[in-house]
């Protein structure tokens, strides 16, 4: 097989790379053993949120974070890029209309009725900030075991992470009509494609609203309608609706999942699930080919471009072994970030652990640097989870950073082919 | 404000031993308080590798030991069926191991009451598919797998069912005495703050490997010198049966079916302080390494978690004044010969296999310590729950899962716990913590060590009316970071990927760390 670029990985990193590549004319191939977090993530694009003290504008918070962490991956893109970035991903995401700043976080409300800080939502999370207070009511569904509004609504009442005025919550549980086994989330989804479940739930809801302005769901409202049954629910109850994403699976993270790849499709570009990434050829400093698994079979797939985006451990871009060696299992990249000797994790769970930070090293296009400090390869790059330097949970970064060194990598290439052509 | 109280026997320490105790002392009609600075079954009881002995362990080195523990097998699966998995067990010839030594493992046997039957290696393969198939000779024996917590629990509601008093959370802090006599305790309610003084005919010190400390606070010596030991737990059954290694004991050389997993076990080195005994990457790398001998492979399976245990051991001659006989594996302790201190005495050293024994013969020094003459009745009686026949079986829990399913939800799914498992177990301690049910339930304790279903537990029990919201956040709070002492040690491979699944969880999707308190 045969390519211009190939890309490992079809989480968001590798998702929006490809798209960027294919949008720039390169034939791109993904490949990928799974789906990668963004199913499993709230869908909401954090870019920066707490440095380590609370963040209100991410773009102002960044030169402290790179003078603080001169290896965080943001390095690779600064400010300029963030930006474009941003810009170019709410062009991709706009069928699920995202939106938001750099320069201002929302606080968004978790399933326990914290306050988290994000940079970009999804139209369904549009009326979800709630850093400025603000009366809310909180509807959950009776015996559905991951959002009880009750809590959230408590919880919500005493919020100390949004800066400004206090929130008034209620509380409501809905019974969904005609119930019968498990409530999950997907089942709950598609259920809600009928517009009978959603007028029983809009009647039941309509008179507990009073004063409140806006009723807050579990992340539950739909799959490929989502847009839809929003808006219906929107019109029925005559107030603003926003989710709260919970545990995985997580709808709103599924639905970016499917609109990332629809934009490569769209973009010309080819995914390749269940396809593993196995070895590769060099010839001297260029890379030639990668050999993939198809059908549990071995297949040499060369291409002129790589790009490397297979996540941090959960998605085996870097595994640990039981003495404590860290791998990158595809080249046999080097993993920074653990000095020799360095003791991996603290006492405390909710602290800093040092093994939380490793990963990739790279140079300032974002080529992985190999054993001898320099790019392993000329024509590889590194994007994601996979890179070595934050502390994406803790400082809420995940999605903003796959998004930002994925789109970077993907320009870097551009620029190489520009560079080529001319 | 100090509350008063008063009982015949105060009972310290609430794990198998002292709440064996209770439950002996109170069929023998005496009125009894058990007190424990935990939840019950929290020290060595709820930390121990989970094997009723056969004696088969002890046959060749220990064959009093050895012929105790079978004898109490016997007895235990007719009064404590209910907390038992009869699983039986192999002790199998690995090329390691000398083969002379099987011999005399045999030929012991008999004499230690140890029922033995040889089988042929195909045959032992045949069982156990997952056994090395290098085994040259494998001995059937009856281990079994035995819940510790369900033991423990039942003896305590057997005992409060005949008037016993039972104070979880309540540390003894001081002994009380008047001249040469032991009159009671004070135990400070760490629940309420306040403090209570219990004032007894007899007081026992059953704290096992802190029963050094607890007879330091009425002036005397229980020379007891606490041994770490490290186990593993891997996320399935490797073998359905006991796996013993046929040779002279070593680390890491049995290998107990429990519940939905694999424990490997253990070690014992000598430590200070009962309370501090982290395992280190080296003992669980040492286990992983131990297992592939007896079933190959297993170094490379999901380790989930390690813990480890204090063993309250006695050296032979800390047994100075001990008025019973020697060949006993644990010790009773009359301070008021020994130490010419009346209404104390102390039980150390033991199993949980023999607890209930230990309890017998302490309560029988108990009622020579009060001139009163009661006999036993625990090897007749059966504790609440267990019928002699009613053996725990994992499909069992499986069938009764799947009765109770419609408009239940599933709130752990590693461990099969519903949202009415979980309500009835709060319903019986309204103070309950997550922790406490991860003990009654085993919520937590599976793959995914909580990721999904520590949530859902304190959502679901902030529903309940003593369970504030501020307890819900700190209650997870706290639930993680117990969590993280165990996971720390195995964290590589999947149950790495698992961790920081759980980080996602909890710290990116629930943000547990900015809640407010
Ligand atoms: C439960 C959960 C909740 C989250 N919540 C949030 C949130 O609220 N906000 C936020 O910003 N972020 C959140 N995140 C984080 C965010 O989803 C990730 O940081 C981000 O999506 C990582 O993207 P990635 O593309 O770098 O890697 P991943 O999504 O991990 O994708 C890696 C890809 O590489 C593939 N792969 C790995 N090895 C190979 C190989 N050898 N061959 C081929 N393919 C391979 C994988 O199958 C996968 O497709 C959450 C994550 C989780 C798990
Ligand atoms: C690693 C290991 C593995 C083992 N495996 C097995 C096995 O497989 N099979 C078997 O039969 N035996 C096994 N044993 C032995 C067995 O677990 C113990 O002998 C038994 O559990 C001891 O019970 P106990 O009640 O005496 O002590 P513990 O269970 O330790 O009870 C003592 C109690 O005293 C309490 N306490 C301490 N100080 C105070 C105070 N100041 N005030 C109030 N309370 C106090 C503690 O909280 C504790 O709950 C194992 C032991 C270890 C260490």
């Amino acid at each position: 097989m045969n390519t211009d670029a190939l890309v490992i990985g079809a989480g968001t990193a590798g998702l929006i790379a490809a798209t960027r590549l294919a949008q720039g004319g390169l034939r791109v191939l993904v490949v990928a053993t799974g789906e990668g977090c963004l199913p499993l993530a709230s869908g909401t694009v954090d870019v920066l949120g707490y440095a380590p003290g609370p963040v209100k504008s991410p773009l102002g918070a960044l030169p402290g974070l790179l003078d603080a962490h001169p290896e965080h991956p943001y390095r690779l893109t600064g400010a300029a890029g963030l930006e474009q970035s941003v810009a170019w991903f709410l062009q991709v995401a706009a069928p699920l209309g995202y939106e938001g700043e750099l320069t201002r976080n929302r606080w968004v409300p978790t399933v326990l009725g914290g306050l988290r800080p994000t940079a970009l939502v999804p139209r369904g999370m549009a009326a979800a900030d709630l850093g400025g207070g603000g009366e809310v009511l909180i509807a959950g569904i009776r015996g559905f075991r991951d959002f009880h509004p009750a809590l959230v609504a408590e919880n919500l009442c005493q919020a100390t992470a949004a800066p400004a005025a206090a929130i008034q919550a209620r509380a409501i549980e809905l019974d969904w009509p005609g119930s019968a086994g498990d409530l999950v989330p997907f089942r709950l989804a598609r259920r809600l494609e009928d517009a009978g479940i959603r007028r029983s739930l809009a009647t039941q809801l309509r008179p507990k609203i009073g004063s409140a302005a806006a009723v807050g769901m579990p992340a539950v409202l739909g799959r490929e309608t989502a847009a839809d049954i929003h808006a219906d629910l929107e019109r029925r109850l005559g107030v603003p609706v926003f989710e709260i994403p919970g545990l995985p699976p997580s709808l709103p993270g599924l639905r970016l999942f499917d609109c990332l790849r629809r934009a490569l499709r769209d973009a010309g570009g080819r995914l390749l699930l269940g396809s593993s990434a196995i070895a590769a050829t060099h010839h001297q400093d260029t890379l030639d080919s990668v050999t993939i698994t198809q059908a549990s079979r071995p297949v040499e797939v060369s291409a002129g471009f790589f790009v490397l985006a297979t996540g941090g451990f959960v998605t085996g871009g870097i595994v640990r072994e039981p003495d404590g060696r860290l791998r990158e299992p595809v080249f046999g990249l080097p993993v920074h970030g653990l000095a020799p000797g360095q003791q991996p994790f603290g006492d405390e769970y909710l602290s800093e652990h040092p093994l939380d930070r490793v990963g990739l090293s790279t140079d300032a296009n974002g080529r992985p640097l190999g054993a001898a400090g320099a790019p392993h390869a000329v024509n590889l790059y590194a994007a994601g989870a996979v890179l070595a330097g934050a502390l994406p949970w803790r400082e809420k970064s995940g999605e903003g950073l796959s998004l930002a060194t994925g789109w970077h990598a993907a320009e870097a290439i551009l620029g190489c082919r520009r560079e080529d052509v001319a | 404000m100090t509350e008063a109280l008063e009982c015949q026997l105060l009972v310290i320490g609430g794990g198998s031993t002292g709440a064996g105790v209770a439950w002996d002392a109170a069929l023998r009609g005496f009125q009894v308080i058990l007190a424990d600075r935990g939840d019950l079954a929290t020290g060595t009881t709820g930390r121990f590798h989970g094997l009723l002995h056969s004696g088969g362990r002890y046959v060749v080195r220990d064959p009093g030991g050895a012929r105790e523990c079978a004898r109490e097998n016997v007895i235990l699966r007719r009064v404590a069926s209910a907390a038992i998995e009869d699983t039986g067990g192999l002790f199998v010839t690995t090329p390691l191991d000398d083969l002379e030594y099987a011999d005399r493992f045999f030929a012991s046997c008999p004499a230690a009451e140890v029922p033995v039957e040889e089988i042929s290696p195909a045959e032992a393969l045949r069982r156990e598919p997952r056994l090395t198939p290098a085994v040259r000779r494998a001995f059937v024996v009856q281990d079994g797998s035995i819940d510790s917590w369900k033991l423990v629990w039942s003896c305590a509601q057997g005992a409060k069912q005949l008037g016993a008093r039972i104070l979880p959370y309540h540390p003894v802090t001081a002994i009380v005495r008047e001249g040469d006599r032991v009159i009671g305790a004070r135990l400070h309610d760490l629940r309420s703050g306040g403090d209570v003084e219990v004032r007894a005919q007899c007081v026992i010190n059953a704290a096992g490997a802190w029963s050094g400390q607890v007879a330091r606070m009425a002036g005397c010596e229980v020379a007891v010198r606490p041994g770490k030991g490290v186990m593993v737990a891997i996320n399935h059954r490797l073998a359905d049966c006991v796996v013993n290694r046929c040779h002279m004991t070593g680390d890491g050389d049995i290998v107990v079916p429990s519940h939905s997993v694999s424990v490997i076990g253990t070690t014992d080195t000598p430590v200070e302080d009962p309370d501090d005994i982290e395992p280190t990457a080296e003992e669980v790398a040492k286990m992983m390494t131990a297992g592939d001998v007896l079933l190959p492979g297993f170094s490379r399976s999901r380790a989930l978690r390690v813990w480890t245990g204090a063993r309250p051991l006695l050296p032979k001659t800390a047994t100075v004044g001990d008025d019973r006989e020697v060949s006993r594996s644990h010790t009773v302790i009359r301070h008021a010969q020994r130490d010419d201190l009346g209404g104390l005495i102390s039980i150390a050293g033991g199993k949980l296999t023999t607890y209930r024994l230990m309890a017998e013969d302490t309560v029988d020094a108990a009622c020579a310590e009060l001139g009163v003459e009661r006999t036993c009745t625990t090897a007749e009686t059966p504790l609440p729950g267990s019928t002699g026949r009613n053996y725990y079986r994992l499909p069992d829990h499986q069938a009764d899962f799947e009765k109770g399913r419609a408009d239940n939800p599933m709130v752990c799914e590693c461990e099969l716990v519903s949202r009415s498992d979980l309500l009835a177990a709060a319903r019986r301690n309204p103070q309950v913590q997550i922790d406490d049910l991860r003990r009654v339930l085993r919520i937590g304790m599976g793959p995914c060590q909580g990721g999904f279903c520590a949530f859902r537990t304190a959502a679901i029990l902030h529903g309940q009316k003593e369970y504030g919201r501020s307890q819900a956040n700190a209650g997870l709070r706290a639930f993680v970071q117990e969590r993280w002492k165990g996971q720390r040690p195995v964290l590589w491979g999947q149950q790495l990927r698992q961790a920081q699944l759980d980080a996602w969880i909890f710290q990116g999707v629930l943000d547990i760390e900015h809640m407010p308190t």
